[in-house]
């Protein structure tokens, strides 16, 4: 990197303002999702808890595999926690998740859920810790004691369930449903799933506004 | 002229065994060499020897008959062994050359040690404050030769300097017993009328020689604090061992934690002397019926954490309960360097290595070696194959660009291990399908693709892949074994 790219990337010295008042609104992080980005503000808040419920085949998974790409493109190390021990590597990738940055965690039994998770959340240092409770049949999560732990260490955690249950103490609640399957059928071809077309509600939000909607279209991965 | 640091630990055999049951320390406690109230007694705290006890002389039951609560144990030769080690651990962190003694003294070459404590009194009291971190209480001195700094730290008021040059006069007031002579030869300097080292000094070595024979001549010399040898380093093992023999055998889980976790709270200690994690925790029972059970359980990253270590201690005999009651318990841990990492300028700074070390090893008692790590992708036929790689922190810089540019994707949640489906059929194609957890009829369907793999192997792999969309809104990848004619579900869409 040139000695101009760095003074453009640092601030030239001239740049350098005394006395300036911080900018307000609370750090996000960019899911990379351009609509999501828009509904939100800018992203998901940092330190906080981010509820992303739906139903199965809703595209919940690839969502937040998305935003954990975006996380771990931008040099951040996210954990990814997986009591069903669901994750596909081949198909994460696809969506640009760089799996040398990626820490996955696989509780032997959902008792060991939130230990896990309160221990990678008071770690610090990861950007992202995604808790997948969207197969577990009654999870019974410490959700306070996660917050804070998050809020401590400012780490994200974007926690994906199957119908909202975070309540309150979840800082943005997104809602996403199915609105149909779509199958690519060619004459004389055989028939593939071409993707998906689910709409993503902002059902909660204590940092902006709640209540936008958005179309989101996921191409099947290959 | 040389200069030698020592580093004793008086009554060591007491002093180990308060170590590895800190339940004595402190109170009047005097050992043995053999069960029985007629063993005679080897050494005795200084509280006991105050009230009267004396090593070799009396046995157990003359030393309860002097007083009551006097606590009488046997010699503990594992517990000595790993407080000699450890006060050889205490040296490690401050030299690097070291000689160790039969009697556990340790010496190290203190020329090269004095930068690192900035002056000889500021390392011998380094020394002793290190020792008490390891559950000692020592005793440290610098001379110019190994026996007059052996005699200085025995004799010394805790921590001792000699200057160079005065090592005589330092031991001219010595009494002639320091030098542990034979009783004979005591006789006769006794007759002599020598009664100190600087009487003892004075005398010429030759006559000296001719009188008392060869025992003679290394006993004047220590007296005038000349070594028989210069300092002959050893090489110092690696590993950090920690043992303790049971009083009564243990049987149960609970007290079994108790002992292992002081064990390793003193390994750990030893450890931090060096800066260094475990890596490796190695657990040696002997059990009562005489057999032996040694168990290796690696952790995730280099750690401390004491918390860490016992849970995964905890989870390995859950697992793998011994087959008797225990009656020798030691562990040992290798020793590795915590991993350091290059911060980025304009990248993320990541976990600290030193906290990112304890959280895997924790999350590896939690949940097994096997569940955490780095997700691969595996390089097989077989759908959703997936394996874990052992977590390294990433490199500061970012990621390559041949990394995909990030979208927002339908991906599959792998079904561990495929779950087996009932489907039914119409010409053919599945019309209807139940499961666990999922079910209804088909309204979107979309295969199938054979897979065929491992043809080579005596099990091979033989599929037929469906995409399926269900009236319960999953949407499902199945596929029908060519091999048995079943039905699984192996992930769905989401």
């Amino acid at each position: 990197m040139s000695a101009a790219a760095l003074l453009d990337r640092l601030g030239r010295p001239g740049d350098i303002r005394l006395g300036a008042s911080p900018r307000g609104g609370h750090p996000l992080l960019p899911t990379g999702v351009a609509a999501l980005d828009a509904a939100t503000g800018g992203g998901i808040p940092r330190g906080r808890m981010t509820e992303l419920a739906g139903r199965r085949s809703t595209g919940r998974t690839g969502l937040a595999c998305a935003i954990a790409a975006r996380a771990t493109q931008a040099g951040e190390v996210v954990a990814w926690i997986d009591p069903a021990n669901s994750l596909d590597p081949e198909a994460a990738t696809t969506t640009g998740l760089v799996l040398a940055r990626v820490l996955w965690v696989r509780p032997r039994s959902e008792h060991d859920v939130p230990p896990a998770a309160e221990c990678l959340l008071g770690a610090g240092g990861f950007g992202l810790v995604v808790l997948d409770l969207a197969e577990a049949a009654h999870p019974s999560t410490p959700w306070p004691r996660l917050v804070r732990a998050a809020e401590r260490t400012r780490t994200t955690l974007l926690v994906l369930t199957s119908h909202r249950q975070a309540g309150a103490h979840a800082a943005l609640g997104l809602e996403i449903t199915i609105r149909r399957a779509e199958w690519h059928r060619d004459t004389g071809r055989p028939t593939l799933l071409a993707g998906i077309t689910a709409a993503l509600t902002v059902a909660r939000n204590r940092i902006g506004i709640p209540g936008r909607a958005l179309t989101l279209r996921q191409a099947a991965c290959a | 002229m040389p200069r030698i640091a020592c580093l004793v630990v008086p009554d060591l055999p007491v002093a180990a065994l308060c170590r590895a049951d800190p339940d004595c320390a402190g109170r009047p406690l005097v050992l043995t060499d053999a069960p029985g109230p007629h063993a005679r007694v080897v050494a005795a705290s200084a509280s006991a020897r105050a009230l009267g006890v004396r090593p070799a002389k009396h046995t157990a039951a003359q030393a309860r008959a002097l007083l009551a609560r006097l606590i009488v144990r046997r010699r503990d030769a594992a517990a000595e062994a790993s407080a000699a080690h450890a006060l050889v651990d205490v040296a490690a962190s401050l030299a690097q050359r070291i000689e160790v003694a039969a009697d556990a003294t340790v010496f190290l070459d203190a020329e090269g040690s004095t930068h690192l404590a900035g002056t000889e009194a500021g390392l011998a009291t380094a020394l002793v404050a290190r020792a008490a971190r390891v559950g000692l209480e020592a005793r440290a001195a610098v001379a110019s030769s190994m026996t007059v700094a052996r005699l200085a730290a025995r004799h010394g008021h805790g921590t001792e300097v000699v200057p160079a040059g005065s090592e005589r006069g330092f031991l001219a007031p010595l009494p002639l017993a320091c030098l542990d002579p034979a009783p004979d030869v005591a006789l006769t300097l006794a007759r002599w009328g020598i009664r100190t080292l600087g009487e003892l000094a004075l005398l010429p070595t030759g006559e000296v020689a001719t009188r008392l024979g060869p025992p003679g001549v290394p006993l004047i010399r220590a007296a005038r604090g000349e070594d028989e040898r210069p300092l002959m380093p050893a090489a110092i093992a690696g590993d950090v061992e920690e043992s303790v023999v049971l009083e009564h055998a243990i049987d149960n889980l609970e007290p079994l934690l108790f002992v292992l976790h002081g064990l390793v709270l003193r390994a750990v200690e030893r450890l931090g002397l060096a800066g260094i994690g475990c890596v490796r925790l190695g657990l040696a029972l002997e059990l009562d019926d005489r057999s032996r059970d040694a168990r290796t359980i690696p952790l995730v990253a280099p750690t401390r954490d004491v918390k860490t270590l016992l849970g995964c201690l905890r989870v390995e005999l859950e697992a793998r309960p011994p087959r008797a009651a225990i009656v020798k318990l030691t562990i040992v841990a290798t020793p590795a360097l915590v991993r350091a990492t290059q911060l980025g300028l304009f990248t993320p700074a990541g976990p600290s290595p030193e906290r990112l070390a304890t959280t895997l090893a924790r999350l590896g008692a939690m949940c097994g070696t096997e569940g955490v790590g780095i997700p691969v992708v595996v390089d097989s036929h077989r759908p959703g194959d997936a394996a874990v790689a052992p977590f390294t922190l990433p490199s500061a810089t970012l990621p390559a660009n041949g990394a995909a540019a990030p979208s927002c994707r339908l991906v599959i949640r792998a079904l561990r291990p495929p779950q087996p489906l009932q489907v039914f059929t119409e010409r053919d194609a599945p019309s209807f399908v139940r499961g666990a957890g999922l079910g209804g009829r088909v309204v979107g369907a979309a295969g199938p693709w054979r897979v065929a793999a491992e043809w080579w192997d005596d099990a091979p792999v033989v599929r037929d892949y469906y995409d399926l969309e269900l009236t319960d809104g999953g949407i499902y990848r199945c596929f029908r074994d060519r091999r048995s004619g079943e039905w699984f579900v192996d992930g769905a869409y989401d």
